[in-house]
């Protein structure tokens, strides 16, 4: 040590030695605890827009986020909480909300409040809504994150230049528009929410809420906004977003403004839905390839969210769509599917908006004016009450004492009696029984069960009755002349039925397989004649055949069965009626989207399809084009009616259902659509624009939770603020009636 | 290790530290005399010589020496912490003492954080419980060993074969973090988080090696241990040798047999075809599904089971070298069909001492492998749900010959949805795993020659683990058919690594009669974990590794006073940094005050004649809680996403990344204790017990919690908001009512009431916000069964009211419009009670007579409830067919309820369960002095889990979390031991 080492020791003390040293060690131990994540699959945002390819990559998770539900599939790293993962993926909650809500969809089970959706009594804390909610904001805060990191001012900072540069803005713009998609989706649902953007750093904050004036204001000027900085139309890569996924959006936004901003703005929904509908986009000659595992094949999808079997795994999206709906005896192979999960079909509205439209029947089914002498017929089908409505009656047709009709005993041993008038004031029985009629004689009896064809002579008061069933005849029908082809009994109508191919030949109905009792038409008035002549068929084709009897005049009617095949329905034991929710056999189920390519062979995974879900399509345009027009915007009535017609002709697969222009009215529209897009996603909407959803002016089974379907509080029209951001946001006021 | 190495630097500086400290006393001299240890006669430094019933006293000098100015006819008592204190009457100017070690050293200390404490001079709730009062039998988990013994402490074990249990300790503080207590083995604060592939993190240690077990409750006790305190403390001491001890060989050896003690009543098979046959009279295709066996799937899937466990341990002196060195071998079978668990252990313990006892060295290393295989708890569901019309085997060979539910067109697929075969899913799933752990420390204890009052103690520790596991379920299985089987394989590496050190000085201030305890020390911990994962099935490998690490760096102290023996004082503080948090919220301080009135010394007192011991106590404390998941919450990060989770742009799949939420001002939470407690002891400690009451208050609630939607990166983020409150009593006696040559007889008992409450949620004390929903359920998807809401428990049910008919049935679906705005809705669900116990009792026993003792120990719980979940699943008549194609079986009480549909959130379900088990029940009998002389030999046969007391529906009503579902039966186990002492 040398001297000048000893002055200083004398002139420190050994204390501040120590304690100098003792400090300086604590503080490298002390630095220990500034650490960094080791794995390099987490980085930091200090350092990841380093790299260029993570803006690619960023924005892929800004895709991805309507389509998966986190960072690994099917689950295990969600992106938001609070709700089971498969669950809450964005297109399964936006599906659910979209469908469940209305006619098209009911689902079966039993999980947390999800029968609310049905039965149109959600509230706050309904933890769909709530996660439907949570799924719009992780939209819109990835993207403002995104946005934020992406500035020019960001982009020079990290020394971004030319075609990288380039390519980073335009990602930007797309970010853009996806947060205005789902600030879209916010408005439609939700109505005021909470607003930020890219100028609000992620923090504890109160955001503050946006009218929903304001919000359709911004949501306009956003999409218009990124318009030129997007890919022209059909010249992105597949599924991303370019100009005419942004048109869609904004007709969607104009279609839809009187409901949220009050004032109609359809003058620009035609402008918008009129540059889709001309970008290059063309109808799928088979309206089911739009919904197959190789959908990315079809030409109309203007917007897809993509599913791959391997690559893009979720127990949401595509996955819920197809296992959801498959259930009861459907086979899951059919759906190119390892098991259905036997949750979703569809109520009898939408069954019934694809039956056969009675206005295009051949020989509606009209009585003559004549009035004939009536005897009545009560008994034990009916009540024993002649003076109701629903008692059976025999008719004069030649206004003579001979009395003739047809009566359904639902009930072996039905008894029955023959009044002369609608009262017991002269009623007839048979004491003995010799088929003579006794006047307060004894009950009058049917052994077996059946559709009896009664005759009485009231003069001399003999009486027959034969229970017939009825059948289709005829070089017409597939069996030729030879033997009939069943028809089926309805007895709440009334009717006898049959669907069935007919030909352009004869065919006659007769009863109990045999010629004794045949009916044909000869005068061709609709009015059938025993033993009448052959009735032509027009032209060949499926048709619904019905044969009314009951009494006075008999007739029948020829609808031609035109196929819609947009009409995918698995009927087979399912019933067409919900009795039961919970039940997956009541209500048809609905074979519209499938793991199958077009050539019949399964996805490449059995457990999670690789079909894309078609957000938007050519379909959708043309039918906001020809709605648009019809609510008075600018555009071609004609052009209205051929994109209609269109649709209809790809239907039917032939334009003999083509409308004129007087059938284009709104009604039809609403059912077009219910028919073209059903359970893709737009029903509520367009309920609530044609002021449907909550009214009495349409319900369909179990709306309101009644049987029959009964009108809700408006307040519906909207979901509430979830009760979870109400709770942490003291800047939130409750849509009303919540 | 390397990184302790220059943490030692510390340390050194630490002991110059020390060296500049000097205390001197005046002193006079007339008795002089040298204090020696009688076992070896080496010298006693530091030893208290104190002339009796003054102030007037000394210690003793590096060699033992003393002198000490003192009138003639007076009394010196010699005092050394861990030895008896000896009187002498003063006859001669020369005294010369012999000291003798405590042999009981622990009725007489406690371990307390950094250091041991008289056991009267405690200021806080402390608990020490030996190894004569730990529980009795197959025990294979060290916390086990105090289940039931310690108010305020509720131990859960489960029935899987080497599993663990879950501690808590008055209460949960947190709802988010974790509640587990922090568990000291031999000064190493263990890390929480447990090493995959094991099924308890506390299986290093055998439960065979530890001497004491320490509770510390309230914060004034655990405040040392800062911000990883808030729930409790428990200080695991292991057993060690003894200076002077002749070699001691101990074999002992248990033998096991496990028995079902109970079934899920379940419909049999004559009773299922029966209701199968009503229901669907008219749809064949049901009734064609009835297959012809009657199989008991419960009894196929649980069966009885055997277990050994063997124990060796030496221990003695090897001259001034202490040591212990110890072997076990546990071999255990699951009741659950295929589970199994197998475990070495090895311990070795030195402790030497140097230079006149002024230097102790422990060194302790604990070495452990173990293999498991786990089984698939929801065979168990399986086993209650499968047809039992249907054979195990289905006489094909496909699906490897189990019979399994086909899709009905005919495939020949299964039917994905359906029951799986419980027996495939144990015997086709292979999921073994093997542990290997080593802790070790090696602790310098030196007390400076110049200055004995100093002592100077350091503490280097490394805790290392390695696991591996595989998974295997053949492509053949019908259950992972579509993956084509299951291969998943994955390994974790875990390493901890500790330095603390700490100076303590301790002397008497005679002239005041006190003493003053001083502490200081400083603490450094590094936890890193890594670990893999890769599944291979399909075509597709998936891989995924992890590596994270945290530190944790600590200063404390503290200072004990002690006045006139009657008034002690307590007085702590510590300042943690956790790298888990950022640099503005990483330092946290926890301070902790306490008094104690050792009543029973006071005059007043000791005239009543009773109180052989009265203390009062007050106690005060700050503690925090930082065990949360990750190690960066606070940090802004980019994930990326997986293989199967990317994107599809153009024809290329593109991995994602994506932002993770994050509050960067997350900081731990902190609990303030407040606790008053009495211990007594009456008529000599024939009888003893303490009384205490406390109230926790835990603010800054570490939680994932809704944040306003958009303003992070997700919905839920951990984040400090809300506070919680927990108020309890608790009471514990001991009585010796029996104390002779040939009967020895001890009976104790505690009880404890706890009452949480939650006191605030949310930022904006919005109060109509409802909660945050937990508990999920099985059935349906995402169903919650619980609430955290504020003013009520934690985890509180939130279900509907059940509306019953006449006859006492509840209706099914009806429910009551509690809100009466006419319909029933989520709006109408209330808060039902909560799984948390009321109160906890726990009761125990132990005989001896002459050769023989018997001893017994039990728990009860009142007012916890359960929300039977197998019931509400597996209770209505509407499921047991589906129209896909098969048959599902169901309990009994949906033959009472004939409930149609699922009523998932009816309180009915919702039921008390009580109970009372009695843990365990041992009749022992020793032989002495037998093989020629050499060895001692206890026989011992004991019944664990002899019964239990409940009107619980349910299997077993001691579920924690308060949802039964899918649970592992807890088997009654009858166990023979022998012990040989050699």
């Amino acid at each position: 040590m040398n001297i000048k080492m000893k002055s200083i020791m004398k002139k420190y003390s050994i204390y501040t030695m120590i304690v100098t040293a003792l400090v300086l060690v604590f503080a490298s131990c002390v630095k220990d605890l500034d650490t960094v994540p080791l794995d390099p699959d987490e980085v930091t945002s200090a350092t990841v827009y380093e790299n260029p390819d993570s803006y690619y990559q960023v924005l892929a998770k800004l895709y991805a986020i309507y389509a998966v539900s986190g960072q690994q599939g099917p689950a295990g790293m969600p992106d938001i909480s609070g709700i089971d993962e498969g669950f809450s993926n964005y297109l399964r909650q936006y599906w659910m909300a979209q469908e469940l809500t209305t006619d098209e969809a009911v689902i079966a089970w039993n999980d947390g409040n999800i029968s609310d959706f049905h039965d149109m009594d959600w509230t706050a804390t309904n933890e769909f809504v709530t996660a439907m909610y949570n799924r719009i904001y992780y939209q819109v805060s990835l993207s403002n994150e995104f946005i934020r990191e992406s500035s020019d001012a960001k982009l020079d900072e990290r020394g971004f230049t030319g075609a990288t540069k380039t390519a980073i803005q335009q990602y930007r713009n797309e970010a853009r528009f996806l947060r205005a998609l789902s600030y879209y989706h916010a408005l439609d649902m939700f109505g005021s929410v909470p607003f930020v953007t890219e100028d609000d750093e992620v923090g504890a904050f109160f955001p503050e809420q946006i009218s929903r004036a304001d919000l359709f204001t911004y949501v306009e000027t956003e999409l218009i906004a990124v318009e030129t900085g997007l890919a022209d139309a059909r010249t992105n890569e597949y599924a991303r977003a370019d100009k005419a996924t942004a048109w869609m959006v904004l007709a969607k936004l104009y279609l839809n403004a009187e409901v949220y901003i009050g004032s109609p703005k359809y003058d620009e929904a035609v402008t918008y839905t009129g540059k889709v509908i001309t970008a290059g986009y063309s109808l799928q000659d088979n309206y089911a390839t739009n919904f197959l595992a190789d959908n990315h094949l079809s030409n109309e999808i203007i917007f897809p969210i993509a599913y791959d079997g391997i690559h893009t795994k979720t127990w949401g999206g595509a996955t819920f769509l197809i296992h959801a709906a498959v259930g009861g005896n459907m086979s899951a192979a059919d759906y190119g599917i390892d098991g259905g999960w036997g949750g979703t079909r569809t109520t009898s509205a939408l069954v019934k908006k694809f039956l056969p439209d009675a206005s295009k029947s051949y020989f509606v089914n009209t009585k003559s004016t004549a009035v004939y002498p009536l005897i009545y017929v009560p008994g034990g089908h009916q009540g024993w009450a002649p003076d109701a409505v629903d008692c059976p009656t025999l008719a004069s047709v030649n206004s003579d004492d001979n009395y003739e009709g047809y009566v359904n005993f639902p009930d072996a041993g039905n008894e029955f009696k023959i009044n002369a008038t609608p009262s017991w004031d002269e009623n007839y029985g048979d004491n003995e029984p010799d088929n003579v009629l006794d006047q307060n004689g004894a009950n009058l009896t049917a052994v077996d069960a059946g559709y009896y064809k009664i005759n009485v002579n009231m003069a001399t008061k003999a009486y027959t009755f034969e229970a017939t069933h009825w059948g289709i005849i005829g070089d017409a029908s597939p069996s030729g002349w030879g033997a009939d082809t069943d028809m089926i009994y309805n007895p709440t109508t009334d009717e006898w039925t049959a669907e069935i191919y007919l030909t352009a030949n004869e065919m006659k109905f007769r009863a109990n397989d045999d010629w004794p009792i045949n009916l044909g038409d000869s005068d061709m008035d609709g009015i059938l004649e025993y033993g009448g002549g052959n009735i032509p068929v027009p032209e060949d084709g499926n048709y619904v055949v019905t044969l009314k009897l009951g009494s006075g005049d008999y007739t029948y009617t020829l609808t031609p069965e035109a196929v819609d095949s947009r009409a995918m329905f698995h009927k087979d034991g399912q019933t067409l009626e919900i009795t039961n929710i919970g039940e997956f056999t009541e209500g048809w189920a609905i074979a519209k989207y499938k793991n199958l390519t077009s050539a019949g062979d399964a996805g490449s995974d059995l457990a999670f399809p690789d079909t894309d879900f078609p957000m938007y399509r050519l379909a959708d345009a043309y039918l906001m084009y020809a709605e648009a027009v019809l609510r008075g915007g600018n555009g071609s009535a004609g052009l209205a009616l051929d994109y209609v017609n269109l649709l209809i002709t790809r239907a039917y697969g032939n334009d003999k259902n083509e409308i004129g222009s007087t059938d284009l009215t709104l009604d039809l529209i609403l059912d077009e659509r219910a028919r073209e897009l059903y359970w893709e996603g737009h029903r509520r909407t367009d309920l609530i624009r044609f002021g449907k959803f909550t009214t009495a002016d349409y319900v369909w089974p179990w709306k309101g939770n009644v049987a029959n379907g009964a009108a809700v509080d408006a307040k519906f029209n909207v979901f509430p603020i979830p009760s979870t951001d109400i709770g942490s946001n003291p800047n939130l006021d409750q849509n009303t009636g919540y | 290790m390397g990184q302790i190495y220059s943490k030692l630097k510390v340390a050194i500086l630490l002991l110059i530290f020390a060296g500049i400290t000097t205390v001197t006393f005046a002193q006079l001299v007339n008795v002089t005399g040298t204090v020696v240890d009688a076992t070896d006669g080496s010298p006693l430094p530091g030893v208290t010589v104190l002339q009796k019933g003054t102030t007037n006293g000394t210690t003793t000098n590096m060699d033992g020496n003393y002198s000490l100015s003192v009138d003639r006819d007076q009394t010196l008592v010699f005092s050394f912490v861990g030895y008896s204190n000896q009187e002498i009457l003063v006859s001669s100017t020369q005294i010369n003492v012999q000291m003798v070690e405590k042999a009981e050293l622990l009725s007489e200390f406690v371990v307390i954080g950094y250091g041991i404490q008289k056991k009267s001079d405690a200021t806080g709730s402390v608990t020490a419980i030996g190894d004569e009062d730990f529980n009795k039998g197959m025990i294979t988990s060290p916390q086990a060993l105090l289940s039931g013994k310690v108010s305020g402490v509720q131990i859960s074990g489960d029935g899987t074969p080497g599993g663990g249990s879950t501690i808590r300790i008055r209460g949960g503080s947190s709802l988010s973090a974790s509640n587990d207590p922090l568990i000291v083995v031999d000064g190493i604060p263990l890390d929480n988080d447990g090493v995959s592939g094991s099924a308890n993190s506390l299986n290093a240690v055998n439960p065979n090696d530890i001497e004491s077990m320490t509770v510390l409750k309230d914060a004034s006790a655990t405040a040392i241990f800062g911000s990883r305190a808030s729930n409790g403390v428990i200080i695991i001491t292991t057993k060690k040798g003894k200076v002077g001890d002749a070699l001691k060989v101990s074999y002992s050896g248990k033998g096991s047999f496990y028995t079902i003690p109970n079934q899920v009543d379940v419909l049999s098979g004559t009773k299922f075809r029966a209701l199968v046959s009503g229901q669907y009279a008219d749809n064949s295709n049901a009734t064609d599904l009835l297959g012809g066996s009657y199989t008991n799937w419960q009894n196929e899937v649980l069966k009885p089971a055997y277990g050994q466990d063997h124990y060796l341990v030496a221990s003695g002196a090897i001259k001034n070298l202490p040591f212990r060195v110890s072997v076990g071998y546990t071999d255990q079978d699951g009741i659950l069909t295929t589970s199994s668990f197998e475990r070495k252990t090895g311990a070795i313990a030195l402790n030497p001492t140097f230079f006149d006892k002024h230097l102790k060295i422990n060194v302790n290393a604990k070495v452990m492998r173990e293999a498991n295989r786990f089984a698939s708890n929801g065979a168990i569901s399986s086993a209650m749900l499968f047809d039992p019309t249907q054979s195990v085997l289905s006489g094909d060979q496909i699906y490897n010959g189990y019979t399994t539910w086909l899709q009905t067109d005919g495939s020949g697929l299964p039917i994905t949805i359906a029951t799986s075969n419980p027996l495939a899913m144990l015997n086709l799933r292979e999921d073994i795993s093997e542990a290997d752990r080593k802790i070790g420390n090696i602790q310098l204890d030196y007390k400076f020659h110049f200055l004995p009052e100093l002592r100077f103690n350091i503490n280097a520790a490394g805790d290392y683990s390695s696991s591996n596991g595989t998974i295997f379920v053949p492509a053949t299985a019908a259950s992972d058919l579509t993956n084509e089987g299951v291969n998943n394989v994955y390994d974790q590496e875990k390493k901890n690594e500790l330095l603390d050190a700490y100076l303590n000085y301790n002397t008497d201030i005679d002239a005041i009669d006190a003493n003053i305890d001083f502490m200081a020390g400083y603490s450094w911990q590094h936890f890193w974990r890594s670990g893999t994962s890769l599944n291979r099935n399909q075509s597709l490998l998936e891989y995924s590794d992890y590596e994270t690490e945290s530190y944790l760096v600590s200063f404390f102290g503290r200072l004990k006073y002690s006045q006139s023996d009657k008034y002690l004082a307590t007085f702590t503080l510590r300042q943690d940094g956790s790298s888990r948090f950022s640099p503005d919220n990483r330092w946290g301080l926890f301070p902790s005050a306490a008094l104690a009135w050792k009543l029973g010394e006071e005059g007043f007192i000791e005239d009543l004649g009773i109180f052989s011991d009265l203390k009062l106590r007050l106690g005060y404390g700050i503690t925090g809680q930082q065990n949360i998941s990750g190690d960066y919450p606070y940090l802004a990060r980019y994930t990326y996403g997986q293989d199967n989770a990317a994107y599809q742009f153009g024809d290329s799949f593109i991995n994602t990344l994506r932002p993770e939420g994050y509050d960067k001002n997350l900081k731990w939470e902190e609990t303030t204790t407040y606790n008053i407690g009495l211990d007594y002891g009456l008529f000599e400690d024939r009888i003893v017990g303490s009384v205490e009451y406390y109230l926790r208050e835990t603010a800054d609630l570490i939680n994932y919690i809704s944040v306003p939607a958009g303003t992070n990166l997700t919905n839920r983020v951990l984040t400090n908001i809300g506070s919680l409150e927990n108020k309890g009593f608790e009471f514990s006696i001991l009585g010796r009512p029996i104390v002779s040559d040939d009967l020895y007889w001890e009976v104790g008992a505690n009880v404890a009431f706890n009452k949480n409450k939650i006191t605030k949620l949310t930022a904006t004390d919005d109060p109509n916000y409802i909660g945050e929903h937990t508990g999920g359920i099985s059935g349906g998807v995402g169903n919650t069964i619980q609430i955290h809401t504020v003013g009520q428990s934690a985890s509180s049910f939130f279900v509907y009211e059940q509306v019953y008919d006449d006859a006492g049935k509840p209706i099914e679906g009806l429910y009551v419009d509690r809100n009466e705005d006419g319909v029933i809705t989520g709006d109408d669900r209330y808060h039902n009670e909560s799984p948390a116990p009321k109160a906890l009792f726990g009761f125990n026993s132990s005989l001896t007579y002459k050769n023989w003792d018997f001893s017994f120990a039990g728990r009860a719980s009142i007012g916890n409830y359960v929300y039977n979940n197998v019931d509400s699943e597996n209770g209505t008549l509407g499921n047991i067919y589906n129209s896909v194609g098969y048959l599902s079986n169901v309990v009994e009480n949906a033959l009472y309820t004939r409930f149609q549909s699922k009523q998932y959130f009816s309180d009915y379900y919702i039921q008390d369960a009580s109970f009372l088990r009695m843990d365990h029940m041992t009749l022992g009998y020793q032989l002495n002095d037998v093989i020629n002389n050499t060895a001692d030999i206890h026989l011992s046969v004991t019944v664990q889990n002899a019964f239990v007391l409940t009107n619980y529906e349910g299997l077993d009503p001691e579920v924690f979390g308060g949802i039964d579902y899918n649970i592992y039966p807890r088997p009654r186990t009858i166990l023979f031991g022998v012990k040989i002492d050699f």
